[in-house]
């Protein structure tokens, strides 16, 4: 099957053969794809090569047989992206997430859409952490694993501003006592389901509960970006 | 390989280890030893034997080295207030060949990279680490490649080097010489023009 002019980003490259690339894209209508990019490390090839680095979009042709994609050419679709510092690692870190959490030729578009709209906000101001949770929250929408963050898990009732709960993955939100470890207010929760930024508090005890649902989601695994996360940060 | 010989279909089955070598070429090297080139086949086989064995990674700069600290490190002749960091020994190679460095190096053997499985432990970073402390070093050249895996690297290195009280610097990059604008990629000549220098 010949695919033409399909937006799409790289999310990962590694050597493939002698003078090739294996890309691992994420195409806006047919989800991440393994794409053979053949004789791009060739010194004559350097500028194609330079078109294949991660966070630039890109308007790519292919040919699809079987498991793998040919590359059969790649233009750039937009102002190259330059993420500096630590939007960088942010951005190996949403990398990371969509090619551990999708499989290879399964299309998600309105992911595609959350990808792209993330990556040039990972360079403002308005904190990095937000910018994640946010993607965190729509990736898994976009993947069926939707949060449910209205009403209690066990009883049923709507949410209490402000309640204390602990949420479970593939259950939702369920009351503790308040002082639980690794409690959440109800108001951030209802907060992060209608997109306004919660308290820094809150903020990060929905780091803590995005990871355990990734993590979850994962079979249990980690992100190794978590941990280049965390050294990065710690050293502030 | 139906060659009668199972010692001649191991030994061009191992060629086909080597870079850019598949089962022809193979071939061809294992024959052109045998026939012609028997006394250098051996002298091959006994030092790729000890090259092997013995060849480690030095406790410095984790450069390869048959010593525990090679001989880079260990010589007076450099300079030991600057500290240049590379991804990979190949690197360190192009920038003795094409430069005037008289410092010290670091190589990492990778760089951040999450999807590859590399993170902070796999490249050495506490024992970097440990080197800034030291208190000797002044300046570390960051020369990672311009990838944005490099660039991320880079990036948590500064850091490193900057809790350490060491004066981090990057290597520059624009429109390599000779070349011209117009075939430039755009990410180049983005970041060529946005770090352009003053000729007064």
């Amino acid at each position: 099957m010949r695919i033409e002019q399909q937006p799409a980003y790289v999310l990962h490259a590694r050597p493939y053969r002698e003078t090739s690339l294996l890309l691992e894209c994420l195409t806006r209508d047919h989800g991440r794809l393994g794409v053979v990019a053949r004789g791009v490390r060739r010194e004559r090839a350097r500028l194609q090569r330079a078109q294949l680095e991660p966070f630039q979009p890109l308007a790519i042709d292919l040919m699809l047989r079987g498991e793998l994609a040919t590359l059969l050419g790649a233009e750039p679709a937009g102002l190259p992206l330059r993420l500096p510092g630590d939007a960088g690692l942010a951005g190996l870190y949403l990398n990371e997430l969509v090619v551990r959490l999708t499989g290879r030729q399964d299309p998600h578009p309105p992911l595609y859409e959350a990808y792209a709209q993330t990556l040039p906000q990972l360079c403002m101001p308005a904190g990095l952490g937000w910018t994640l949770r946010r993607f965190e929250r729509d990736l898994l929408d976009a993947l069926g694993y939707g949060l449910q963050l209205s009403f209690d898990a066990d009883s049923g009732e709507s949410l209490d501003e402000d309640g204390d709960y602990l949420y479970r993955a593939e259950h939702g939100p369920v009351r503790c006592a308040p002082g639980t470890a690794r409690a959440l207010r109800g108001g951030d929760l209802l907060a992060f389901a209608q997109d306004r930024k919660p308290s820094a508090a809150g903020l990060a005890a929905l780091r803590g509960m995005m990871r355990e649902v990734i993590r979850f989601h994962l079979g249990g695994g980690e992100l190794r970006a978590w941990r280049v996360l965390a050294g990065a940060v710690s050293r502030r | 390989m139906s060659s009668g010989s199972p010692l001649l279909a191991d030994l061009i089955e191992a060629l086909r280890c080597l870079p850019g070598v598949g089962g022809k070429s193979a071939q061809r090297m294992a024959f052109h030893l045998l026939e012609r080139e028997r006394e250098r086949g051996l002298k091959l086989a006994a030092a790729m034997e000890q090259a092997m064995r013995r060849i480690g990674n030095c406790t410095r700069c984790r450069n390869f080295s048959e010593e525990p600290v090679c001989a880079l490190c260990a010589g007076t002749g450099r300079d030991r207030h600057v500290l240049c960091v590379v991804e990979s020994p190949t690197d360190l190679a192009a920038i003795e060949q094409a430069t005037g460095y008289r410092g010290q190096y670091f190589v990492l053997l990778g760089r951040l990279s999450p999807l590859d499985g590399l993170g902070p432990d796999e490249l050495g970073l506490a024992q970097l680490a440990e080197r800034l402390g030291e208190g000797e070093i002044e300046e570390m050249i960051i020369a990672t490649n311009p990838t944005v895996e490099g660039e991320a690297t880079a990036h948590y290195l500064a850091q490193l080097a900057r809790a350490g009280g060491v004066k981090p610097t990057r290597l520059a990059h624009g429109v390599p010489l000779g070349g011209e604008l117009e075939f430039v990629d755009r990410g180049t000549l983005a970041h060529a023009f946005g770090s352009r220098q003053s000729l007064e």
